[in-house]
């Protein structure tokens, strides 16, 4: 047993010494596809968070008519703040809302200094609990407060609803996307890796001749490519901490408004763990590959 | 120790050997010979499991040659010792490590194999030269390097396809006397070749093959 180990690490070895641009080819190869696949699942990690933020705080805007008087409008928010959906409900009056838009939009201050403070309605803003932030349960929240004195009810739950399908579109699309990937990246590592058998035809014919067994040739090629996925996913995973701090950092400060007080995280340690499996997987399947369209063809 | 019953190979509409009965018992010293493209080399090819017959029945140790998977390839070809043509030396490895290539595959441990190595490489007379690469050794010795390969197992069978063609006649009588004492070992050899000097030199049994055929034995 310890021959054999001694025997495939050996040849692993010397076979990585021997081949080093060819098998630099095969890790990079294998870096470049796992650092695809490595960007594309944080960015889908990163947006599956961010539409958890919205669910877990969903707001509901509901709009005063203009004539209903004010005693009445707090006597609506207290019977509202009784409801079991309702977690947090504040009242915000024309002129704080007036206040409000100036102090986001400072341009808006003439128009609205011509028409009057006045010319935004009163509203009430509803936080509701997070176990009610189904889509079914908010409509049926809305349609219950619809009898009160709303002109208006904004819950912004139709454009989340729209995210969450292009997100889970973006999904289908990167199980699609990785598989082609990863097809790709066989054959490219398979094509490189048959450069390196090439290399050590007559070594492998001999010892084929001789009476080596198919597992006694391909174990150290499968060793080889194991350590060179290990590579592939080492270099994957520099690459991707440049990119997270390199360039999604950066943007977090233009994502404030979608993604609140939360960071964009990198990938957790699970998913870095997979992409190392993934890259042993690949390095070693492309090697086996190489190895038996080789021993197929050897006499 | 080897038996051919109504062996036929062609390749395309070629007949390479066509319905070849031999039989060639344990200890025994025979040549194989006739002029080029009689089916020398493809007998050899077809004993270690290179080609297969198109029919026809091939025992070798006992083993249905003709019918072994690739699978059970190996095991036919670790009971045997072949001395190849063009030597297939590896050029990188040195000529320890050649040498011990056919026990390596037996999972030996590397000092055994180291041994061995040496102890067949004194053999064939090349003492000191374990760590020499093939490229820096001369033709005659190359092929005593691959005649020391094919004898580091003990093998039943030893099958030797021209190993003198690429010799001058001392060396040759070098590398047949070699052979001559292995098979006083015990070692059932068979040689193809087509000097006629050597075959009369040193007297063995003689298989002639014209066109594929055998025509005496």
């Amino acid at each position: 047993m310890q021959t054999t180990s001694s025997h495939i690490l050996r040849r692993s070895l010397r076979s990585l010494w021997e081949n080093l641009s060819l098998n630099g080819m095969v890790a990079g190869v294998i870096a470049a596809a796992l650092l695809l696949a490595g960007a594309y699942l944080q960015v889908l990690i990163n947006l599956d968070r961010m539409m958890g933020t919205w669910d877990r705080d969903v707001h509901v805007s509901a709009y005063f008519y203009s004539d209903v008087p004010e005693d009445r409008r707090f006597s609506i928010k207290d019977d509202l703040a009784k409801l079991q959906e309702v977690d947090d409900i504040l009242y915000i009056s024309e002129t704080e809302a007036g206040a409000y838009l100036v102090d986001k939009v400072p341009d808006v201050k003439p128009i609205l200094d011509e028409f009057g403070p006045e010319v935004l309605p009163a509203s009430l803003e509803i936080s509701l609990r997070e176990a009610f932030t189904t889509p079914a349960e908010i409509e049926s929240f809305v349609s219950r407060i619809e009898g009160f004195d709303f002109e208006d009810i904004d819950y912004g739950q139709e454009w989340v609803q729209r995210f969450e399908s292009f997100v889970s579109l973006i999904q289908t699309l990167g199980v699609v996307i990785g598989l082609l990937i990863v097809t790709a990246a066989i054959f490219l590592v398979a094509n490189t890796m048959h450069l390196v058998v090439y290399a050590r035809r007559a070594e492998l014919e001999t010892m084929k001749l001789v009476g080596a067994t198919f597992a006694f040739v391909s174990a150290p090629f499968l060793l080889e490519g194991a350590i060179l996925g290990i590579l592939g996913a080492s270099i994957a995973t520099v690459g991707m901490l440049a990119i997270h701090h390199l360039l999604f950092l950066r943007l977090e400060t233009y994502l404030q408004l979608a993604i609140g007080n939360e960071t964009l995280v990198f990938l957790p340690l699970g998913a870095i763990l997979a992409l190392f499996l993934i890259g042993m997987l690949l390095g070693m399947a492309g090697c086996l590959t190489a190895v038996r369209r080789f021993w197929k063809a050897a006499s | 120790m080897i038996r051919l019953y109504h062996v036929h190979k062609t390749y395309g509409k070629r007949d390479a050997l066509h319905d070849v009965n031999l039989h060639v018992q344990k200890g025994d010293f025979v040549y194989v010979t006739g002029p080029s493209g009689a089916g020398k080399t493809t007998l050899l090819k077809m004993l270690y499991g290179a080609v297969s017959p198109t029919s026809g029945k091939l025992l070798v140790g006992g083993v249905d040659a003709s019918k072994l998977s690739q699978k059970q390839l190996p095991f036919l070809r670790r009971n045997l010792g072949v001395v190849f043509q063009d030597f297939k030396l590896i050029p990188n490895r040195t000529v320890a490590d050649n040498v011990g290539l056919a026990l390596e595959v037996l999972g030996m441990p590397r000092e055994d194999i180291w041994r061995r190595a040496r102890a067949v490489l004194n053999t064939v007379g090349l003492r000191g030269r374990e760590d020499a690469y093939p490229m820096d050794l001369s033709g005659g010795e190359q092929q005593r390097v691959a005649v020391a390969r094919a004898i580091v197992n003990d093998p039943a069978i030893l099958l030797a396809d021209e190993p003198t063609g690429n010799l001058d006649g001392a060396m040759a009588v070098e590398v047949m006397e070699i052979l001559l004492a292995v098979n006083l070992r015990g070692t059932t050899v068979m040689v193809a070749t087509h000097d006629t000097g050597l075959m009369n030199r040193f007297p063995n049994r003689k298989l002639r093959f014209e066109s594929g055929r055998l025509v005496s034995s």
